[in-house]
Formats: C-alpha cells, structure tokens, sequence
C-alpha cells in the first residue's frame, strides 16, 4: 500500500493567555492510499489540530507534513478536501450552489459545476433540497451538503473532523452507513476525527489512538474484516472493548 | 393576522386623529390646529396657493439629500471598509468613531454654516454628518459580525485573502450593510431638513420656519405633513431593500 499522507515528529504548541499549551508532540503516522483512518481520543488531545496541520490550516512547529510525497505548506483544494463538525454551509447559497463552492473557487465554468453539483445531489439524498438554503435543511442534511461540497472538488483525500458530532445517535448511525457506502464507491482516503467507539470501528481500516494532551499517537488497531460489519459479533465487542480500554485511561487523564 | 394589524393601525391613527381634532377645538386653534382645519391648507399648499413656489424647496430639498447621501455611502463605506479590513487601524480609530457618533449632531452645525455658508453646502455637510457614522459602523460591525468558521471553509477550499472577502465577508455582511445604509438615509434626511430650519432661505425647511414664524400654524403643519411623506417614503424603500437583503444573507 503506497503512502498517501506521511506525518513525521509533528509538534504543534499554542501560546494562550494561560501560558503555553502543547497541542501535538511527536506525533508520526502514515495513511495509505484508500484507507479510511480514524483518529480518536480524549477531547482537546489534538485530533482536530492534526487534521487542521494536515489541511494545511495549521502550520507544524516542528516535523514533517507530506501529502502524496509534497510538502503541506497551506490547503492544497485540488488534493485535500475537509468536512468540518460546523458544516459552515453559507446562508445565502442553496444547496446546490454550497456544494458547487469549491468548484467556483477553481474557476470551473457554470454548466460544469453545476452538472457535477447536480449528479452529486442524488447520492447525498439530497435531489428535491437543490434549490433549498441551509436553513431549511435538517442538521443531518446541512452535513450531507458539507460533505457533498468536499466530494464535488473530487480530491483523493477527504479530511472529516467529527463531522457527525452535531447530530442525535440515530442519525449518527445512518449517517455512517451513508458515508461507508460513498467512500466504498468513490474509493477516497478517508482520515476521520471522531468520539465514537462505534463511528470508529463501523467505518475504520485503521484506527489512531491519541493519548491526552500533548497528543501522541498511543496505539493503532488495524481493522481488516469487511463490510457491513455485525457490530455485535464477538470479535466486534471484544476489539469495542479493547478500544474502550485505551481510550479510557487516556480520557481520565484528560479529566484530572 | 395581516388584517388585522392593518385594522389596528388604522384603529390607533383614527384615535390620534380623532383626539388632536378634540383637543384643537378645546384648546387654543391658533396653536393647535385641528385636522379639519389642516386638511383645507394641506389642500392649498398642494394646489401651490399658500407657497406656490413649493416644487423648488421640495426638489432643492430632495438634491440636498441626494447629494449628502452620495457623499455619506461613498465616505462611510471607504472609511468602514479600511477600518474594518485593516485590525490595527481598525481598533485604533473605531472608539473614536463611536464616541463621535455619540455626541448630539446638532452641536457641529454652527461651524458648517460658518464654513459652508447658508445654502445648499452647509445642509448638505450636516445630512452627510449624521448619515456618515451609522454608515460607517455598520460596515465595522458586518465585518465583525462574520461567522469565522464560513472563513476558515473559504481558506480550506483555496480562497485567496480578495477571493474569500468577495465570497464569503461582503455577503455574510450584507444585511447588517443594508440596515445601515437604512440608517443612514433617515439620519441624512433628518440632517437637511433641520439644517433648513436651522439657517436657510430655501428649502422644505425654510418654509416650514417661515410658515411657523408667522404664526400660520396650519401652513406648517401642510408643510410638516409633505416632508413626512418625503421621509415615511424614503424610509419605505429602503426597508423594503433591506428585507430582500435579510432573506439573502439568513
């Protein structure tokens, strides 16, 4: 498996007014070519602030960031894409227009975004909201809209901090069937930023650990069964549990 | 719903109505005229007998506030834009513009009429005066008022510093711009007509000074009701824009 994104002793400190806080220290990790992988962690562990240094949102202070062998040194629209947990959906487009922004910025003429917009529509589930704003929209939709905005630039790589964080556990779940069935056809490299134990072993090939803070990549569990997978099979609860176990020392650290 | 607001409102303007004309024949008519007697000189205003050069205040007066509220647009939204793009500049200049915006108007027209003159010039300061703060301001606080995260989606999808403030600040900023542009229009019309009543020897309110200080008290009030319409009217279009502008940016 080739290695599509490679982070290498990453370290990321902000300065607040309290004082200096490391957000990411020595953090190392490699994502291959359509591999969905799944950051998770105590909150404030830098899962977020990773993801942000892998868009390009972020500069690192120390280490190395490469996407597809190049230096990250800013967003780069035309290889990564990034769904945020505030979908930041602009008020004044409607749907159609919000997931045909990044194709705008790329100078794409009118009837090409538009067509690419619109075939996207169907498989969003959002072919009768075209013509909708986001206020009309559910919290489930606004989302669909936001990842349908970051699938129309057609990037090989698509970043999701906690995308589905904002919705009820209901339409968590079938949002993550929703998504799995869209990364297995689109065939992307996923990296996902998520709290969900079941979010992270429904939809994973791979899942990061981070210690609390300064974040550390803890441990990575590999999952290869396929999909859809029985979630409560033996095999699934036994990994939920040893999820759960890594996650938990970490999570009370992060408490104290 | 909307009937019945409307029979409201035409419930309350009755009864106001209704009340000024008791309190007209009650009280001193000379001083209180009631619109029984109002209507008759609206009636003669409007049919030029009682100023029959009425057009030309009303179209002075109408160039007046045309002028100022060019000249306020152009200056609040170059001083609200530098201000607002710019953070230093922008935290350094905007408690002074707040404090300025806070101090009675009026106080700052003898020195424009020392500067500008009686005529045209001196109305046109005061109405740019008072519609340039509202402008300005509300161009600040559009900028500030923008959601940061529809900004960091911008710079995510590659939009350069030009491309993300055309794209995303002018209009997540458009409705809060439209209510000041609102603003300022009516503080503009306020500003010229009080500077023609203030000093003046043409205009809508030179005349309305001139009908009062004669004592022809239903003349000004058939003056004060066509500047009323001058204002209600203005008022109503850009109200009108506003709400095209809320539906847009919400």
């Amino acid at each position: 498996m080739s290695e599509l994104i490679l982070v290498e002793g990453v370290c990321k400190r902000y300065v607040t007014s309290s004082g200096p806080v490391d957000a990411l220290r020595d953090v190392s990790l490699s994502v291959g070519a359509g591999e969905f992988c799944t950051l998770i962690g105590p909150s404030g562990c830098g899962k977020s602030t990773l993801l942000a240094v892998l868009g390009g949102l972020v500069s690192a202070d120390a280490g190395r960031v490469a996407v597809d062998g190049r230096p990250v040194d800013g967003p780069d629209p035309r290889r990564v894409a990034t769904v945020f947990q505030d979908p930041g959906l602009f008020p004044w487009r409607t749907t159609l227009e919000n997931v045909e922004f990044g194709l705008e910025l790329q100078g794409v003429s009118a009837v090409e975004r538009r067509r690419v917009a619109a075939d996207l529509l169907g498989p969003l589930g959002l072919r009768d909201f075209a013509a909708k704003y986001p206020r009309e929209l559910s919290g489930g939709m606004r989302q669909r809209v936001a990842i349908g905005r970051a699938l129309a630039i057609d990037t090989p790589i698509v970043l999701m901090d906690e995308p589905f964080g904002a919705l009820d556990e209901q339409t968590r779940v079938l949002m993550g069937e929703w998504l799995l069935d869209i990364w297995r056809r689109t065939r992307k490299t996923v990296v996902f930023v998520t709290h969900s134990l079941h979010e992270a072993l429904a939809l994973s090939t791979r899942v990061a650990i981070m210690t609390a803070r300064p974040g550390r990549i803890k441990s990575v569990l590999e999952l290869p069964m396929p999909y859809p997978r029985a979630m409560e099979s033996a095999e699934m609860v036994a990994l939920r549990a040893k999820l759960w176990g890594d996650i938990r020392d970490e999570s009370l650290r992060a408490m104290q | 719903m909307q009937t019945q607001v409307v029979l409201i409102r035409v419930a309350i303007l009755v009864a106001a109505l209704g009340a000024w004309e008791i309190v007209g024949h009650t009280a001193n008519p000379a001083l209180y005229v009631p619109p029984s007697a109002a209507v008759p000189a609206l009636g003669r205003l409007l049919a030029l007998d009682s100023y029959p050069d009425l057009a030309q205040h009303l179209l002075l007066t109408l160039r007046e506030i045309l002028v100022a509220y060019a000249l306020a647009i152009a200056a609040g939204l170059g001083c609200g834009f530098v201000l607002g793009v710019n953070r230093l500049v922008g935290r350094a200049y905007g408690p002074i513009l707040a404090a300025l915006y806070a101090v009675p108007a009026v106080v700052w027209y003898p020195s424009l009429m020392l500067f500008f003159g009686l005529d045209a010039a001196s109305k046109i300061a005061f109405g740019f005066l008072l519609g340039f703060f509202p402008i300005t301001l509300a161009v600040l606080a559009g900028i500030r008022q923008v959601n940061p995260q529809l900004l960091v989606v911008a710079r995510a999808f590659g939009a350069s510093g030009v491309t993300a403030f055309r794209k995303v600040t002018l209009p997540a900023m458009l409705f809060t711009l439209v209510g000041g542009l609102r603003t300022g229009l009516a503080l503009t019309v306020i500003g010229v007509i009080v500077g023609e009543i203030l000093g003046s020897k043409s205009g809508m309110g030179s005349l309305i000074n001139h009908a009062y200080g004669l004592f022809r008290t239903d003349d000004y009030i058939a003056l004060v009701v066509v500047t009323l319409v001058l204002i209600v009217g203005s008022d109503a279009i850009a109200s009108l824009v506003e709400r095209r502008a809320q539906r847009w940016t919400e």
